[in-house]
């Protein structure tokens, strides 16, 4: 008689933890067909993988979704990683991130061709130039999406001034590299805790 | 470009940040800045083509890796842009466990406003780049308050600003 086999610890106990190719299959189709950025993204994962596969528990998913918040790189890649390394290992955690950003990077880079062929053509361009006006005010609401949790409260928007407002004048106006205004950022933060939860 | 310096300094980038687009200040700085491999115009474009299509914001980096090495240099972008994702692994095992101590969260807020500074410094000259009129700066003001006060899916905003570029045709 073979042994029990117990399912990976973030799976619900009655549950049969998914083959890799179903998992990927999973990421492949979601992470390939939804607009919009990260957010969204992980809205369609949680569906599909917590309530209606029930692959994985809400706490793990909850859990997954947080470190992918504190680890470095683009979140939403960092979560994938998290959620298949849950439900399939480590192999699980390639086989999300390959699935989800392979085909939509090929894409991209047949989109950026394309731009560059077309930097003749007044349409295309035009076209283009309303784009690149619009991804300027993306990087601002992106810049405000980061600064809002920590933005409350006399000195924490003092730490806001001081911290984002040094950066940017270190970089802007100083020429200092990221890297150590980055490192610079982390020990202020260390040094100076606000003790309020985020 | 040597493709391994292409990948260290993307993977430079993308170590550095915490959003897709937080890798923004260093790849405009080692890449427009410092090494002249590109213009901020060219950077403007790789990040509109890497929103035009679906996944995560942080795709403009696999246009970045095309812009300086070819397809070839799009696969460094490729592996620069998914190589972090991995930590989260041992992270899971280790922070998992003091994430809420307060001094480790403390450090992470610190890293993340230095983070936001750097990205206001480099998105002024990328802007500043985008602006060529009134239309340009309405545009760039109602993606803004599109992105930050609705749930509108950016597909259609990147849509609805491509067709106004058109129809700036119209009245020229």
């Amino acid at each position: 008689m073979n042994p029990p086999v117990s399912n990976p610890p973030g799976l619900n106990p009655q549950d049969q933890p998914p083959s890799l190719r179903k998992l990927a299959e999973i990421f492949f189709r979601i992470g390939n067909t939804t607009f919009g950025g990260g957010y969204v993204t992980i809205g369609m994962l949680g569906r599909e993988l917590v309530d209606m596969r029930r692959w994985i528990s809400s706490e793990k998913f909850d859990l997954a979704f947080a470190l992918a918040r504190v680890t470095p790189g683009t979140n939403l890649l960092a979560f994938c990683a998290a959620i298949g390394a849950i439900i399939c290992g480590v192999a699980g955690a390639v086989a999300a991130v390959v699935a989800l950003t392979a085909p939509s990077s090929a894409l991209a880079v047949v989109i950026m061709q394309a731009f560059e062929s077309w930097q003749g053509n007044r349409f295309a361009m035009a076209a283009i130039g309303g784009t690149v006006a619009a991804v300027a005010g993306m990087m601002w609401s992106t810049i405000w999406t980061i600064l809002r949790p920590h933005v409350g409260g006399p000195i924490r928007n003092l730490q806001v001034v001081l911290i984002c407002g040094g950066a940017f004048l270190a970089s802007g106006k100083f020429h200092i590299t990221p890297l150590p205004i980055i490192a610079g950022g982390t020990l202020i933060g260390f040094l100076w805790k606000d003790g309020k939860r985020r | 470009m040597n493709l391994l310096l292409l990948y260290l300094l993307l993977l430079k980038a993308s170590l550095t940040s915490f959003s897709g687009l937080g890798s923004l200040p260093m790849v405009r700085n080692d890449f427009v800045v410092e090494r002249h491999v590109f213009t901020d115009h060219q950077l403007n474009m790789a990040v509109v083509a890497g929103r035009t299509g679906p996944g995560p914001y942080g795709l403009y980096l696999v246009c970045v890796g095309y812009l300086a090495g070819g397809v070839p240099g799009a696969c460094m972008g490729f592996l620069a842009l998914i190589t972090p994702a991995f930590l989260v692994i041992p992270l899971m095992r280790w922070l998992g466990q003091r994430a809420d101590i307060p001094r480790v969260r403390s450090a992470i807020r610190g890293l993340m406003l230095a983070s936001s500074g750097l990205l206001v410094s480099s998105s002024v000259p990328l802007t500043i780049d985008a602006f060529t009129g009134i239309l340009s700066a309405v545009l760039m003001a109602a993606s803004f308050a599109v992105l930050t006060f609705t749930r509108i899916d950016s597909a259609w905003l990147m849509l609805g600003a491509a067709a106004a570029g058109l129809a700036t045709l119209w009245f020229r």
